[in-house]
């Protein structure tokens, strides 16, 4: 007799979203599965692998994250070109130079800048401010404005200033990032608010990344519950995407600083096990890395 | 059920200074005002009480005995506190509280012997809380045997599952609720109480009512026989009285399982679902959770 494996059958499934306009466009989500568990039915759009960019010329980046971009560092523009052309599914851009503390661009400055990727770069653009929760409402509505149904995920929306940036992201056509610190209550409770005024299509959920020894297993768990949420027991203020916006935190540690293969190992390593856990957008900052998470993805590894 | 005034608890400032400055007023104004709406006992909650414990013991028992006729549930970590206190109860007082740890066995149970007390006796242990309803079964067995071997009968033992809030650990609040269920088939006699306020701690203070209210309906359903609780709210006065009927049948309708179509409910009943729904552990916890 033939052995036929036993199949839960899931009641959510997670929302599909589309970053970008028309020949640009990507989808992401959509899966009624459990992450990479393709024997139970239909993931709908597979993960996808951003690489990050900044707007500070990688001030403070690991020299071997660098290196692929060296001669680029200081043209986001190309910059972002360069990661395309080195596989990545599209551009992350971190207007790390908007920071008060640092550069302190201006809205006006960043808003140029990222309506020039827009127009010059072959890929939906994710973009998120430099985490000052008061400056970034300034910015992001800018560039919101600026970037008018360009269709850019945008964040991140955070608890203190989520009215604000929901705002400026849905008068201009874009989708948001809902970032909360590695707590599913908080989480549930922030897409409970966007989702009064922004339809799930358009949030992406962000519960933070933490890297291989500074975190992850916790960043590990909140992803496998939102998802279990989601999917298994069909909460819906739980059914939208992850990004894992995990590059920036591993090459910020002491391993990857210290030796470069080492920063290779942290970011894939912590790149991988959060692919499993169900990220659906992975932001890297290594091309070797984005390289293997596409094929471990496409199931060649 | 029985209500236990919780009002007068060391960790509110108001109750602190009032201590401090043994300024008898504010506090008793805090004990008449919770025997006018109907506690049964006072609960006197002096936390560890580090600082002079047998005179604040003391002044706190005789400034509440003063203007309520009352029983007293004395709620200190600290033995010296807790004697001092007993002492001067008129009533019979509720020892609050003992547990499974080797510290309390040797200390705080001989004093509901020597003072003749009902004695509440949580599951917890050296180890800490036990993690679900198993674990809390085999620390209570062990525990109140215990107490039954230096003379204090299950009648008046008032076992306490201990609750955790429910913005902490969602899972808790369903685990202490099935132990209670049980507990009087596993140890014939006991009575059970529960501090109800913890399951809200950490939740936004305007919606802590209701969690607090609907969880004591649920605790109230599985045979819960007393709860220490804010006897202030009047609308939790008023469901232990009888009343809010059509928000009771509804919430034992979530615990059943059965299907209750929230959205035709009124805004109250529909409120009185979904917290039922959230504390059941059938929908993920947030402190948005009326709201979606």
């Amino acid at each position: 007799m033939e052995y036929k494996a036993p199949l839960e059958k899931y009641t959510g499934r997670i929302r599909e979203i589309t970053l970008g306009r028309g020949e640009k466009s990507l989808k992401i989500g959509g899966s009624s599965i459990l992450p990479l568990h393709h024997f139970e039915g239909n993931a709908a759009n597979r993960p996808v692998v951003a690489l990050e960019v900044d707007d500070n010329g990688a001030a403070g980046w690991a020299g071997s994250a660098v290196e692929p971009f060296k001669d680029v560092v200081n043209d986001p523009v190309k910059w972002g070109a360069r990661c395309l052309k080195l596989g990545a599914d599209l551009v992350c851009l971190h207007l790390e130079g908007t920071d008060p503390n640092g550069a302190n661009n201006t809205p006006a400055e960043a808003a140029a800048l990222v309506k020039r990727m827009t127009q010059e770069l072959d890929s939906p653009l994710i973009v998120y401010g430099c985490g000052d929760d008061k400056k970034d409402v300034e910015v992001l509505t800018a560039v919101a404005e600026a970037c008018q149904n360009s269709n850019l995920l945008l964040g991140p929306a955070v608890k203190e200033n989520y009215e604000a940036v929901l705002k400026a992201v849905a008068d201009n056509g874009h989708c948001i990032i809902a970032q909360t610190p590695i707590d599913i209550n908080l989480e549930k409770e922030l897409s409970v608010k966007l989702l009064k005024q922004l339809p799930p299509e358009r949030i992406v959920i962000d519960p933070l990344s933490s890297a291989l020894g500074y975190g992850m297993e916790y960043s590990f768990t909140i992803m496998e519950r939102t998802r279990q949420v989601g999917v298994v027991y069909g909460d819906a203020a739980m059914q939208m995407p992850v990004i894992a916006d995990l590059g920036r935190e591993c090459w910020k540690t002491n391993q990857a600083r210290s030796y470069g293969e080492q920063g290779m190992l942290w970011e894939s390593i912590t790149a991988l096990s959060l692919l499993l856990a169900g990220a659906d957008i992975l932001v890297l900052r290594h091309p070797d890395n984005c390289r293997l998470l596409k094929e471990a993805i496409e199931g060649k590894i | 059920m029985i209500l236990i005034g919780e009002n007068i608890h060391i960790i509110s400032k108001a109750v602190s200074e009032a201590v401090r400055d043994r300024d008898s007023a504010s506090i008793q104004a805090l004990a008449k005002a919770q025997a006018r709406a109907g506690a049964d006992y006072l609960d006197l909650n002096l936390g560890p009480a580090r600082k002079e414990p047998e005179e604040v013991a003391s002044w706190l028992v005789d400034t509440v005995q003063a203007v309520a006729d009352l029983p007293i549930s004395l709620d200190t970590m600290n033995p010296l506190a807790m004697e001092a206190g007993l002492k001067l109860c008129r009533k019979r007082a509720l020892l609050n509280s003992a547990s499974g740890k080797a510290e309390s066995k040797e200390k705080m149970m001989p004093l509901a012997v020597k003072y003749s007390t009902q004695v509440v006796i949580s599951v917890i242990t050296d180890q800490g809380c036990p993690p679900d309803v198993d674990s809390r079964v085999e620390s209570i067995m062990e525990t109140v045997a215990y107490a039954n071997g230096l003379g204090i009968d299950n009648e008046d033992i008032w076992v306490d599952p201990i609750i955790l809030p429910v913005s902490a650990d969602q899972k808790q609040v369903r685990e202490a609720l099935e132990f209670v269920r049980i507990l009087t088939d596993l140890l014939p006699g006991v009575k059970s109480v529960v501090g109800l306020s913890n399951v809200s701690n950490g939740t936004p203070a305007p919606l802590r009512g209701i969690l607090n209210r609907t969880y004591m309906v649920m605790l109230e359903r599985n045979g819960l026989y007393s709860a220490i609780a804010d006897v202030l709210d009047q609308e939790l006065i008023d469901i232990n009285r009888g009343g809010l009927n059509d928000a009771k049948v509804l919430i034992h309708r979530v615990m059943d399982g059965e299907p209750v179509d929230a959205d035709t409910l009124p805004e109250k009943e529909k409120n009185y679902v979904k917290t039922a729904r959230v504390l059941m552990g059938d929908a993920l916890y947030s402190h948005a959770w009326l709201e979606s």
